[in-house]
């Protein structure tokens, strides 16, 4: 009985990678999808503990949010540009999510691929499902940048539709919040990038979120998994200061901690914690 | 041999010219269309050349310390360690500093100028860093990750790793010229001088840097910074060159990630100096960084910049 169980767990999981192969490869452009566009050398894969191969020196943060597999594949166009494209399986929409927010600033463009994705200067991001889609150009020119647009376009018409954000980003209130500052964490190193200064030891969140507001102040929520925990993460930074001397604002609501930190006084901070309280509470 | 580079000739022709840790060449002038400034007192301890053109820039960087010839000999082997960590744009030390610096070694006299690498020739194809390094006229060493081509140094006044294990092949040359690019770094959020010995260092030893609860563990990064303060006092390079022309200031090390075109080369011998300044070309100080405040504190460097002699060259 347990043989045949264990059997039918590596047949579904074999199929499910089978199925998630299918669709990052099956995403990506042949030879004629796109014009000019045609593939360059040869395609590599990396799975779990082999994207360090990939990534030395920087895929543990990858791993923090839950890498599954990438898949990178090189393209060139008639002019000699190259783009390459790297779509990274992680282990649900939220974990491509929260890597999506991290690669991605309030500085680049927003653009409508996928569920979201920002172009900057000479790279772009997306995300779809538990799909996270990296396509970096190697010169900022426009046929470069055309370049990443229509083979970002390709990739993601061939993904399922489908991938929610994790419900503790609708939680952050709206008003004066910085486009595209959202920074989604599940774990201390996304958490100590989310932020430049950030050096306060809060530990034991299941995840969090970081918005920075009109005024010059980031907000971040943490969610934990009981509100005792939440309490000892409120007592660990009660009363502290950033580098600049400015005193950090803390309140706790329920399971969840909030943290006002920058050019921010009582009455916004306040302000702040009310409101989200109040869209937690709905 | 001991565990600095430069010993044999090198080390006795050294001590009769005057070559030390701290360079203390003392010169500031205005010369050829370059402006020139300095500022933290009357040595110069770092020299930092601005341009667009990095060879050129790479070459008076060096110069404004009193030229590779102070640091490289005639006939000496030397080892560089450039960073080809990755192929995306600022992440990886530039073809043109390479070159450069292979062509003063060259210049310099010396018999052969060795770059090495525990990296797969993959990564080296990939940022095109294998074409520059052969056409530049250096040896491109890859050495393979086996314990066998790696000796244990002891670390003197280690504090969180006693010994590391570098590259046998290293011990074979006299002066050893530190490379990095300077970068953002998820893990401690600085790249730069110190970090990139790491480069040298066997890969299973570098693991040990990591304790299992690094990621989740705000001691155990602390105790990543010590480890590689720990290996600089293993390792001392006779000059460093860092590229901080065009590189990440996110989503470092690999990248993609957002661009700092400071188009500036930067030149010297003392690490925690040269990391402290390389901070404040993104908006931060030595301070901020972990590694470089526990560098200072234990002896490798200044990083208060105010007592450091810096030399700009803007071309």
């Amino acid at each position: 009985m347990i043989k045949k169980v264990v059997l039918s767990v590596i047949l579904v999981l074999t199929q499910l990678t089978m199925a998630s192969q299918g669709t990052r490869t099956k995403a990506l452009p042949k030879d004629g999808d796109i014009e000019g566009w045609t593939k360059h050398r040869t395609l590599q894969h990396y799975a779990g503990e082999d994207l360090y191969e990939y990534i030395n020196g920087g895929a543990e943060i990858y791993h923090e949010y839950g890498f599954v597999q990438v898949v990178i594949q090189d393209y060139i166009n008639d002019m000699g540009k190259s783009v390459s494209v790297e779509i990274f399986e992680m282990v649900s929409p939220a974990s491509a999510y929260g890597m999506y927010t991290l690669k991605t600033d309030s500085k680049g463009k927003r653009i409508f691929v996928g569920r979201e994705a920002q172009l900057a200067d000479y790279y772009m991001n997306f995300w779809k499902g538990p799909f996270l889609v990296t396509l970096t150009g190697f010169d900022e020119t426009e046929e470069t940048r055309q370049g990443l647009l229509n083979i970002a376009e390709y990739i993601s018409s061939k993904m399922p539709v489908g991938g929610d954000k994790p419900r503790i980003v609708s939680f952050l209130p709206e008003e004066d919040l910085v486009a595209q500052s959202l920074k989604y964490f599940t774990g201390f190193l996304g958490l100590r990038n989310s932020h430049p200064f950030f050096l306060w030891n809060i530990t034991g969140f299941e995840h969090g979120i970081k918005g920075d507001y009109f005024g010059g102040f980031s907000f971040f929520l943490f969610r934990f998994e009981e509100e005792e925990e939440a309490r000892k993460g409120f007592q660990s930074i009660k009363g502290q200061k950033d580098r600049r001397g400015r005193k950090l604002f803390t309140a706790i609501y329920r399971e969840y901690l909030m943290l006002a930190l920058g050019d921010v006084d009582h009455l916004r901070a306040k302000q702040i914690f009310d409101r989200t309280r109040k869209r937690i509470h709905e | 041999m001991d565990n600095k580079i430069g010993r044999r000739e090198f080390f006795k022709k050294s001590a009769k010219i005057g070559i030390s840790a701290a360079v203390g060449y003392g010169f500031i002038s205005c010369s050829g269309g370059e402006e020139v400034a300095s500022s933290g007192g009357e040595s110069v301890d770092i020299a930092v050349a601005a341009g667009s053109d990095y060879f050129a820039s790479t070459m008076k960087a060096v110069e404004g310390l009193g030229g590779m010839s102070k640091f490289v000999l005639k006939d000496a082997h030397v080892a560089i360690l450039p960073n080809s960590q990755s192929r995306h744009p600022g992440t990886f030390t530039k073809p043109e500093v390479i070159r450069a610096v292979v062509e003063m070694c060259q210049k310099a006299g010396a018999a052969e100028v060795n770059c090495l690498t525990w990296l797969t020739p993959k990564n080296w194809e990939a940022s095109g860093l294998d074409v520059a390094v052969k056409e530049a006229g250096a040896n491109l060493k890859f050495i393979a990750a086996e314990e066998a081509n790696f000796k244990v140094v002891p670390v003197q006044g280690w504090k969180a790793h006693q010994e590391v294990m570098i590259m046998k092949e290293f011990y074979n040359n006299d002066v050893f010229i530190d490379m990095p690019i300077t970068k953002d770094h998820a893990g401690n959020k600085f790249t730069g001088t110190m970090k990139n010995l790491m480069g040298l260092n066997y890969r299973s030893n570098n693991r040990l840097f990591h304790r299992e609860d690094w990621t989740t563990n705000p001691e155990s990064i602390q105790f990543l910074d010590q480890c590689i303060v720990d290996l600089n006092k293993a390792v001392k390079p006779t000059l460093c060159i860092v590229d901080a022309t065009e590189f990440i200031t996110t989503n470092g090390p690999f990248g993609p990630g957002e661009l700092n075109k400071s188009q500036k080369i930067i030149a010297g011998v003392d690490r925690v100096a040269i990391d402290a300044y390389c901070t404040t070309l993104w908006g931060l100080t030595g301070e901020d960084i972990y590694a470089i405040k526990l560098g200072f504190e234990q002896g490798l460097g200044e990083i208060d910049l105010s007592k450091v002699g810096i030399k700009e060259i803007t071309s």
